[in-house]
């Protein structure tokens, strides 16, 4: 069985989160946090000392996972773990190709088999992804597809075929000097994207607060949104007092649940 | 061996290189590779191209044999091509000159580039200058600190130094927030990328601006010794000045040829840039080559005296050359590249960056009385004006006096 096969058809809610944030030990609380909130989906970023397809929060949270050699064997045992609470929560991890590929694929999968139902590769182009799409789809993994505002429709046509789980569609990309969210412009690409594929298509990158939720539900075609740097943030705002953040976390969280 | 024809047409080089990138860049990837072939058809762009060369960088850039230096190592036949002649000081212009041409063929309209030492944001923010680009070059905190002269020149020439302060605070870094700028911006933007590195286009591309440096070295050598070199030897931080100097020599089976890594405080020790002495195969800014790693692929902190050196990474042409054994690649310590800064400095009148003082410092170790009758080509790719703070404060010389 893969959660991901079964997501509501409206509104759904992705939450980010990076594994080992702040420490290992609070990171526990953290996702313990999300998972009371039962999202339809949470991603366990993998923290890696050059995320660059990130923005400055998620790497500041990489950072600080780091800081105390967190390794990838100990987030996965941390996802293992907090699976054991999951119902129908959906399990997806995000990551950089040079973790997966330094841990060993074979014992990688070994590891997140009937645990976690998807994966995103953020540096894996579609060109590049042969090898490793096989072992996961016989796992019963799904990988994740990212589009993006420059993704061509000719291109998008060969990304989507047979996609599983999800697609994620990248919204605050190319919009020189703001990350202001173009709802007229996310609406006429989610709505190609929804020509082409069956799967839902979220909506991430740049979604901070209850109200771009409900905007992104009622003026695009999105079935959902993930929500990741805003949740990080929270902990920078209230000056990394742990404590607080929980609570902030569990208010945000509430919020967002629309 | 077969005629070298490298990278492959969705650039690997073995089964170093590809695209390693986020959705958000593959498709600017992929438009400019095509438009990088376009151009390499077109008359107009060359002629554009070698014009520049001639009259604004004040290519050819000479062969000078090193007399003095020769005798002194007691071996073979020092000849340097001395892109440190060139405009800008370094051979790091030659690759940005065909890159802005590229650029405004494309119809960007603002250019971002990232620098170590400073030599390529130097020459970035003098083709924009020219072409009147806005500029926006990224930096580390540490080699803003350590390279002021260059930061300098790139105010009065007037890029935006943005300051990085994430990581090791250097190169690699710099390379991290360029790439997120360009995610942010890509329609508009150009990243003018300085070394071999990051993914296709760019190593094949950099590479064939700089193969003019390898291209002149041969005409000019069989000129005066009638004969191709048994040696070429150049310094590899991402690998840009040894892959311009290399490239045109690949097929010659007698040429031996040696790349110089700089190995900090030693290529055995956690303080080093060599790469592929120290490294092994992984993923770094878009691109499958030998980097400075941990067992779960955390990119290490690179370290050398040398800004332009200091890079966990290395271009994945270096390191297809390396697992096929066309180049081999040794390591240079800090203290070694400073004895030779002031070697050549002394012997030939001649101050060289801390870069090739790598590859210097390799020559003299390496083939001090040895090899006679032998003709080496090394690269003399950047000038040391730039280091003399650098050095003099590692020599210990108070250079406020």
């Amino acid at each position: 069985m893969n959660n991901l096969d079964s997501l509501p058809k409206k509104k759904i809610l992705s939450l980010f989160m990076t594994c080992g944030f702040p420490t290992l030990n609070q990171s526990k609380k953290v996702f313990n946090e999300m998972l009371s909130h039962q999202p339809d989906i949470i991603e366990f970023g993998l923290p890696f000392s050059d995320p660059m397809a990130d923005g400055p929060i998620i790497q500041e949270a990489n950072k600080l996972a780091l800081r105390s050699k967190l390794s990838t064997q100990q987030s996965l045992n941390l996802i293992k773990e907090l699976s054991k609470s999951k119902n129908n929560t959906s399990f997806v991890i995000m990551c950089y190709l040079n973790t997966v590929r330094k841990f060993g694929l074979n014992k990688f999968i070994k590891n997140i088999k009937s645990i976690v139902d998807g994966i995103i590769i953020v540096d894996l182009p579609f060109e590049e992804e042969d090898a490793i799409k096989k072992s996961l789809s016989k796992n019963n993994i799904h990988l994740i597809k990212l589009i993006s505002p420059m993704t061509d429709k000719k291109r998008s046509k060969k990304l989507l075929k047979n996609s599983k789980g999800f697609i994620y569609y990248i919204s605050a990309t190319g919009i020189t000097g703001s990350n202001k969210l173009d709802y007229k412009e996310i609406n006429k690409n989610v709505k190609s994207i929804k020509k082409m594929s069956s799967v839902p298509v979220l909506v991430g990158f740049g979604i901070k607060s209850k109200k771009d939720v409900i905007d992104i539900s009622k003026k695009t075609n999105a079935d959902g949104v993930v929500i990741g740097s805003a949740l990080i943030q929270k902990y920078f705002d209230i000056k990394m007092d742990f404590n607080k953040y929980l609570k902030s976390l569990k208010k945000f969280i509430q919020e967002v649940k629309i | 061996m077969k005629t070298y024809k490298q990278p492959s047409t969705v650039g690997r080089f073995g089964e170093f290189g590809g695209m390693y990138v986020s959705e958000t860049l593959m498709p600017l990837l992929l438009d400019l590779d095509k438009s990088y072939k376009k151009i390499q058809k077109d008359k107009k762009f060359k002629k554009e191209l070698n014009d520049l060369f001639k009259n604004y960088v004040g290519r050819p850039s000479s062969l000078h044999y090193a007399k003095n230096l020769s005798k002194f190592i007691n071996g073979p036949k020092v000849y340097f091509k001395r892109d440190e002649l060139n405009h800008t000081g370094a051979h790091k212009i030659n690759n940005c000159l065909g890159q802005i041409l590229l650029a405004k063929k494309m119809g960007k309209t603002r250019i971002i580039a990232e620098t170590g030492a400073g030599q390529h944001g130097v020459a970035t923010a003098t083709v924009c200058a020219l072409f009147g680009f806005p500029c926006y070059i990224y930096m580390g905190s540490k080699d803003i600190e350590r390279q002021k002269p260059n930061v300098f020149r790139m105010k009065l020439l007037g890029a935006k130094i943005i300051p990085v302060e994430s990581g090791s605070k250097s190169l690699k870094d710099a390379m991290n927030e360029a790439l997120r700028d360009w995610i942010k911006n890509v329609r508009d933007t150009f990243y003018i990328i300085g070394s071999t590195a990051g993914p296709h286009p760019y190593p094949k591309m950099v590479r064939d601006f700089q193969s003019v440096i390898g291209k002149e070295a041969r005409e000019q050598i069989l000129k005066v010794e009638k004969k191709l070199p048994d040696y070429l030897i150049a310094c590899v931080g991402g690998g840009s000045n040894a892959m311009g100097l290399f490239y045109p020599f690949l097929n010659d089976k007698k040429v031996k040829i040696i790349g110089v890594e700089a190995a900090g405080r030693g290529a055995k020790t956690e303080e080093t840039a060599a790469t592929m002495t120290s490294g092994t195969p992984g993923i770094l800014h878009g691109s499958y080559s030998y980097v400075l790693q941990d067992n779960d692929g955390q990119i290490k902190e690179a370290h050398s005296i040398s800004a332009g050196l200091d890079y966990p990474g290395v271009g994945p042409e270096h390191s297809y050359l390396k697992d096929i054994k066309r180049v081999k690649y040794f390591g240079i310590t800090d203290k070694e590249a400073l004895e030779a800064f002031q070697t050549c400095s002394k012997l030939e009148g001649i101050i060289p960056a801390l870069e090739p003082s790598h590859a210097l410092a390799y020559l003299i170790k390496a083939f001090k009385n040895k090899h006679k009758n032998k003709v080496v080509i090394l690269n003399l790719c950047g000038r040391g004006d730039k280091d003399l703070f650098t050095a003099a404060k590692a020599i210990g010389f108070d250079a406020d006096e």
